[in-house]
């Protein structure tokens, strides 16, 4: 007899929906069919669908559940649906990266971490929509994408986030357990704090980026985005691990052991009153403050805490527009830049063909002053803690500089540059759902010290065992 | 490696509605107007001040092989 499939499934954790196949309550196939059905009929809801791959994912489906008939397991995601950003190559398939020029590109190769969850019996059910380029030259409006702007579950007249917009949508939507998607500088943060699910950006050279579109080779990963911080520890222990065919690889495992780190009432947590009091967009403000009481209740030592005072906006902009800029130097002396949808993006891209090499040069330079400052915050904190974004999610006819100009608080606090600081120097961040401000998901962003991820997901697995944010749906009837 | 995406292949493709691209595509656009360049040089000109403004040691070192 099938199954019933109901919300309950399609917003059910991996652990959950792993106890369901091995109990045989449903079988991988009818859950395959049933994420895949969903994802290809509420996906254009919200813009988040680049590729549905139905097909081979029954095929898949099928393999999967003779394994487990044969009680051949593989680990906990086995048999699990998931997406990936549309930026990672998936041999014999069109890889757009979210851009027209690349429409109608194909590689003859998977990427890495596709074949690991592949192994894993985690099944593709599509590519998951993108900001064009990963928004490397800089862009204005949600719109800048070949799919159209990402478009927020919560609330379709609002912005999903981006880069990993439709990874963000269709996870927050229930159209996939899990997604992939990758950040650069906030964007895997980003949607997951706008659309209200659990994003981790691993370490630097964690995860390979073998087959992923390169947008900066010294700021790229890709990271799990769930519904909670056990399913990103599950997916991670997945697709860690060194890898040969990525320069950039680590060469170091990971074993999601949140157990042996230590206990979060022994942590200590750096943040700035200022993001709370000041930087924070008023509406969100009592949703900060009651997480800020869900850390103190846990026992954490909360004690205030600086940045070192760099330019961290300008070294990031001009390390991943150089770097950018080499990348696409044939799409951008070639015209096709032009085929674009952000005009912002476009002028960014032609524009970074003129940074000089000494800037280039002295902004790695300064990174490497950057990292050895960050690193010595971590002797006095294990974790740095301040809001994801400071707000819930624009509406996507704004331009999304439109706040630039607000009067500026007091101090500088971590908020406003947190994100940037945290690419800089490689360090892991994991967001978390915290509350809601104008009905729409507002999230606090957890950053540790390289590879601290089984100290950020402990912490995290802790905050929501207090709170109840990451259980939270929206309305997708 | 890139491989052609040949016409057929992609025409099977849209025919299935694998594209997926209606819902919100835009207009490709034109040339960006001259005020987005020029506002995106003076803002690599700020950013080179701002990253020429931080005292460095001769002895530091670029992160050429970038390693968290």
């Amino acid at each position: 007899m099938a199954a019933e499939i109901n919300d309950d499934i399609f917003f059910a954790t991996i652990t959950e929906l792993n106890a369901k196949l091995k109990a045989r309550e449903l079988s991988a196939v009818e859950l395959v069919r049933a994420f895949a059905r969903r994802l290809e009929q509420l996906g254009p809801r919200y813009n988040a669908v680049a590729l549905p791959l139905t097909e081979a994912a029954l095929r898949h489906a099928k393999e999967v559940d003779k394994d487990l008939k044969d009680e051949r397991y593989h680990g906990p995601l086995q048999g699990i649906p998931y997406g990936a950003k549309d930026l990672l190559s998936y041999a014999g398939h069109p890889t757009t990266w979210g851009a027209t020029p690349y429409a109608a590109q194909v590689f003859d190769q998977t990427a890495t971490v596709l074949q690991k969850l592949g192994k894993s019996g985690a099944v593709l059910i599509g590519k998951l929509s993108m900001i064009e380029l990963a928004g490397g030259g800089g862009y204005r409006f949600a719109a800048a994408s070949m799919f159209g702007p990402g478009l927020n579950p919560w609330d379709r007249s609002r912005w999903s986030g981006g880069s990993s917009s439709g990874s963000g949508s269709a996870v927050a939507a229930g159209l996939v357990p899990f997604a992939l998607g990758s950040e650069t500088s906030g964007s895997i943060l980003t949607p997951s704090a706008f659309c209200g699910v659990t994003g981790l950006r691993p370490t630097y050279g964690l995860v390979s980026r073998h087959g992923a579109m390169a947008l900066s080779w010294t700021m790229d990963k890709i990271g799990p985005m769930c519904r909670s911080a056990e399913d990103c520890g599950l997916v991670l222990a997945v697709i860690a691990g060194g890898d040969s065919a990525d320069p950039g690889s680590a060469h170091k495992s990971f074993y999601y052991t949140p157990q042996y780190t230590r206990p979060v009432k022994t942590m200590r947590v750096g943040y700035a009153p200022v993001d709370f009091a000041e930087w924070a967009q008023p509406s969100a403000r009592p949703a900060f403050e009651q997480a800020l009481a869900a850390i103190r209740e846990s026992g954490a030592q909360i004690s205030e805490i600086k940045l070192p005072d760099l330019p961290y906006g300008a070294l990031a902009s001009t390390v991943i527009l150089a770097e950018a800029a080499s990348v696409f130097e044939p799409l951008i002396t070639s015209g096709k830049v032009d085929q674009l949808a952000d005009a912002k993006q476009i002028a960014g891209l032609k524009t970074a063909l003129e940074i000089p090499a000494k800037d280039y040069l002295r902004a790695m330079r300064v990174r490497t002053l950057l990292q050895k400052q960050i690193r010595q915050l971590f002797v006095d904190v294990d974790v740095l803690l301040a809001p994801a974004r400071l707000g819930p999610a624009p509406k996507i006819s704004e331009p999304l500089d439109k706040h630039a100009s607000d009067p500026k608080p007091s101090q500088t606090g971590l908020s406003s540059v947190l994100t940037q600081a945290g690419n800089l120097a490689g360090l892991p961040a994991l967001s978390l759902p915290c509350g809601f401000a104008d009905d729409l998901p507002v999230a606090m962003q957890a950053v540790g010290p390289p590879f601290s991820e089984n100290r950020l997901l402990a912490f995290g697995k802790d905050f929501q065992t207090r709170t109840d944010w990451h259980r939270k749906r929206p309305k997708t009837a | 490696m890139n491989r052609p995406f040949t016409r057929r292949k992609l025409g099977l493709l849209f025919s299935s509605g694998a594209g997926l691209l209606t819902a919100h595509a835009q207009e490709a656009p034109a040339n960006p107007p001259a005020d987005l360049q020029t506002t995106a040089k003076q803002q690599l000109r700020k950013d080179s001040e701002a990253i020429a403004g931080v005292e460095l040691s001769p002895s530091t070192e670029p992160a050429f092989q970038f390693k968290a």
